[in-house]
């Protein structure tokens, strides 16, 4: 794996604080970047008032610094372009169908 | 089957089969499943104004949103126990805005003012993780299908009630100094409160008709020594302390239970034990916020109806 796809199967394993997705599924995660030893997140949310957003980025930053080789994190959030749920992968949308969440 | 004939309908309970509508339940049933619905929803309803009274207090915008967000959620899940109320024959206008204050079944702690953001993140660790043994058990547990399966989504709701009410806490005693002081004096007077939630204990309990109906599935001291095993470690592990310790495979309190309390100083006197009438007495009595509580949604309801 390389280190690009290594931080995309960390994002992976952090779920959504609400409902049972996690944040790639979601299609959240716009961008990542990775300079030397810090990684940059390009990240939205499904609403701007999102009242997880907290403690979204603060799972990712907690994630992302157990990783070998990272040591700074840093996270962009951006609202361009929107996020609709068109946005989810075929997993995601399996995941809440099956929680009860029509998508 | 009969509604009348109850030893069908107590083996059908006892066989696991779940409950679909008031046509096949006995009156005895409907009666205990009315009660333990009316406080669920008292207890949602009534965290609303008591959360959003603190959360006003709220240190960010992002915070605030949160705490607003839980508000939401809290008013959502009484929605569903009223919802199911109604269906079995109650008025939820009435419930909701015609009950005298007293009349309400949430748990004392509510009535106690909760002051700041401290005091708001400690009730999302320690009043909403009672709140998810209580509700989880029922989930697991209860014979009646419409409540079991309407929880699946308030038990994912409460998580994350719980995760805000950790987050804080720890974030709180990473701060130190008076900040963490504060946190401790709010652990120090919820804790206890939190502890009597659960009610009687089992040897002063002589029947329950919730277990018999399988409303529920534990006791009242299994549902205490669930809240305990995850609140006691989670509140040492962030340097918090709290007056119960762990001997073998169940929590131990370290002080009378019960004892006396005086709400408008949030003190526990642990030098005065009070015996569980005491306790009846002072529950029944209701607490110092009460009436501002359910005035808060009750004071508006009826100026907009039509006049007959």
């Amino acid at each position: 794996m390389s280190p690009q796809q290594r931080i995309w199967s960390a994002l992976a394993e952090i779920n959504d604080p609400e409902m049972p997705i996690n944040l790639v599924d979601l299609g959240v995660v716009y961008g990542v970047e990775l300079e030397d030893r810090t990684v940059r997140v390009r990240l939205t949310f499904t609403a701007m008032g999102c009242p997880a957003s907290d403690m979204i980025i603060g799972d990712i930053r907690e994630r992302l610094l157990a990783e070998p080789g990272v040591d700074e994190v840093a996270i962009d959030v951006v609202w361009d372009p929107p996020w609709s749920s068109s946005r989810m992968t075929e997993e995601g949308r399996e995941a809440l169908r099956a929680w009860g969440l029509s998508v | 089957m009969e509604p009348s004939n109850s030893a069908a309908f107590d083996g059908l309970i006892k066989r696991g089969e779940l409950i679909e509508s008031v046509s096949e339940m006995t009156p005895d049933y409907l009666r205990e499943l009315k009660h333990t619905l009316i406080v669920s929803g008292d207890t949602e309803l009534i965290s609303a104004p008591a959360y959003y009274l603190a959360a006003r207090k709220a240190p960010s915008v992002n915070a605030f949103m949160t705490g607003i967000a839980i508000i939401q959620d809290e008013l959502a899940h009484a929605h569903i126990a009223y919802h199911i109320l109604e269906e079995l024959g109650e008025s939820q206008e009435a419930l909701i805005f015609k009950r005298d204050p007293k009349a309400f079944r949430y748990p004392y702690a509510f009535d106690v003012p909760l002051e700041s953001w401290t005091e708001l993140v400690v009730a999302n660790a320690m009043y909403d993780q009672a709140g998810f043994c209580l509700l989880g058990d029922i989930h697991e547990q209860c014979s009646y299908g419409p409540w079991k399966r309407g929880l699946v989504k308030v038990m994912a709701e409460e998580n994350f009630h719980l995760r805000n009410g950790r987050n804080w806490s720890k974030r709180i005693s990473q701060a130190g100094g008076a900040a963490k002081e504060e946190l401790q004096r709010a652990v120090d007077w919820m804790f206890p409160l939190t502890v009597e939630w659960f009610g009687l204990p089992d040897n002063l309990k002589q029947h329950s008709a919730q277990l018999d109906y399988r409303l529920k599935g534990l006791t009242n001291d299994q549902l205490r020594q669930q809240w305990l095993a995850t609140v006691v470690p989670f509140m040492e592990s962030i340097g918090i302390q709290v007056p119960a310790h762990q001997e073998n495979s169940h929590y131990v309190l370290d002080y009378p239970f019960p004892c006396t309390f005086d709400p408008e100083a949030k003190r526990w006197d642990v030098k005065d034990p009070c015996t569980w009438d005491d306790v009846l007495k002072r529950w029944r009595a209701r607490g110092p916020r009460n009436a501002e509580m359910v005035a808060l949604f009750q004071e508006s309801f009826s100026k907009f109806q039509v006049q007959g």
